[in-house]
């Protein structure tokens, strides 16, 4: 299989590592699979015959890897140009209108490529667009990075539960909000301070309200309903609370009472993200950065997943997604 | 839906199958069935039941037969199962308001509101509400909450 990735930020080049890592592994799947182009803002590195894996896993700039290094091409034009099988997009998410990553990924499917994305923007302005189109041009389209990192989310559903109907989801989708409300849960701190702390940890960006006004939790709300209950909504179908106007007070009054406050993201007849309150022994409780998710079927009842919603984890979802692909691709040859 | 029944039956032997009759007869089934020999008065003895009938119209013919048939109905009314739910309120807050706000048959158990270190006021709210009920009740108080510039947390 030859692949092609965009975007080599922290998550892109963490994959390559891994890739390399990991490279007996896939190649039990995939005997031929080889790296052959990697997109970035300032240009792409691309070579037919394959990109070195291990010089492209101890570079933090593709202009560092100069012998195959086009400066000033795009990512569009490394797509147009080459014949792949697979194209990988780990570009920043924009869930405003889901570029660059929306176009990178339409190219690919248009060209006859499968997509594996970590970017949940595309999914959340165009799943239906993009789900079709990918069914279309007999592609398989997988994005299991985009909800709750190395959560198996999709992979879950899709296999182990194919005889059951998705009634209820509810989870914690964002693990910089969960790490501010468990820091002013058991520290009793305000909420400016567990914010600030996330900041300097490197959990959040500068400007937080991404994961603290809800909007990445209500992303992957999108993402889930349109996915897993069938439904055909967009981002502002979300009920959107954030968690600003959390003081310690309240948690204070929760925890008395035995709750913890998070914020969830909810999926029935409504979609929803706010701060309620979780009761301390239920599943959906864990704190720090995690992420829980809880399922309501009509035949298991309940099932709740928990596990790393962010950071490096996430290339296990990615991971996933490219062996399950190259295992249909060598099955059906 | 399910009703608590107090029978007066006499206390002779095929009493009890025959007012049983209309109530199978009507689609009722019984949940629990007591025979409280202990609290006979004269020839009279009660039996309490709980029974899950399919809408109030089959209950009130089977109230109807049963005191056609000369079997007095001492107690009957509808067993309605009750939801606590927890609520926090944070905001500039009138309590008041939200106690005098009539949402249909939400009772508030207690409450407890925190000295505010901030201009935003926080009270906790234990409520008792219809199972049935329990959504609509939540979607009043999160409009309630949206006018006042509150932000409510319901547990889930």
């Amino acid at each position: 299989m030859r692949a092609l990735l965009v975007g080599f930020g922290f998550l892109g080049r963490y994959l390559i590592k891994t890739i390399y890592g990991k490279r007996e592994e896939l190649e039990k799947v995939d005997k031929d699979f080889k790296l052959i182009g990697v997109g970035e803002i300032d240009g792409y590195a691309y070579n037919d015959r394959g990109l070195s894996l291990e010089r492209l896993s101890s570079i933090k700039k593709l202009s560092d890897y100069p012998q195959d290094f086009f400066k000033g091409k795009t990512s569009v034009e490394l797509i147009e140009k080459c014949e792949a099988d697979l194209m990988i997009e780990a570009t920043p998410t924009n869930i405003v209108n889901g570029e660059p990553g929306l176009t990178h990924i339409e190219k690919a499917l248009a060209k006859g490529m499968h997509v594996v994305t970590s970017n949940k923007g595309p999914m959340v302005v165009a799943f239906k667009k993009l789900t079709d189109l990918a069914k279309k041009n007999n592609c398989k389209l997988k994005y299991e990075a985009t909800v709750a990192g190395a959560i198996p989310v999709f992979s879950l559903v899709e296999t182990c539960l194919q005889g059951d109907k998705i009634l209820k989801i509810s989870g914690i989708l964002n693990g910089t909000s969960n790490y501010i409300l468990s820091r002013m849960y058991f520290e009793g701190t305000s909420f400016e301070m567990a914010l600030r702390e996330a900041q300097e940890r490197g959990i959040t960006e500068a400007d937080p309200s991404y994961d603290i006004d809800g909007i990445d939790a209500a992303s992957k709300v999108v993402i889930l309903a349109n996915a897993l209950m069938n439904k055909n909504v967009k981002f502002g179908d979300v009920e959107r609370v954030g968690i600003r106007r959390i003081t310690p007070e309240a948690v204070s009054l929760a925890k008395k009472s035995g709750y913890a406050i998070k914020l969830i993201g909810m999926i029935n007849e409504t979609l929803e993200v706010a701060p309620k309150l979780i009761p301390e022994d239920h599943p959906l409780c864990v704190h720090g950065t995690l992420n829980a998710l809880h399922f309501e079927t009509d035949l298991a009842r309940e099932i709740t997943i928990i596990g790393h919603g962010a950071g490096k984890e996430t290339v296990s979802a990615m991971m996933n997604d490219i062996i399950s692909i190259a295992r249909t691709r060598s099955n059906a040859n | 839906m399910k009703f608590d029944l107090t029978l007066g039956l006499v206390d002779r032997p095929g009493q009890l199958i025959k007012a049983l009759e209309p109530i199978a007869k009507n689609g009722g089934n019984i949940i629990s069935i007591f025979h409280e020999r202990e609290k006979t008065t004269g020839a009279y003895v009660p039996v309490s039941l709980v029974v899950d009938f399919p809408n109030v119209k089959s209950f009130e013919k089977t109230k109807n037969e049963l005191e056609d048939m000369g079997v007095s109905v001492i107690k009957s009314e509808e067993i309605i199962e009750k939801a606590h739910i927890t609520f926090v309120l944070i905001g500039k807050l009138d309590i008041g308001k939200i106690a005098e706000t009539q949402i249909e048959s939400m009772r508030i158990i207690d409450f407890e509101a925190s000295a505010p270190t901030s201009e935003e006021a926080c009270v906790k709210l234990n409520v008792e509400v219809p199972v049935e009920g329990a959504g609509r009740v939540i979607s009043k108080l999160k409009k309630l909450a949206k006018e006042e510039n509150a932000v409510l947390i319901s547990s889930v």
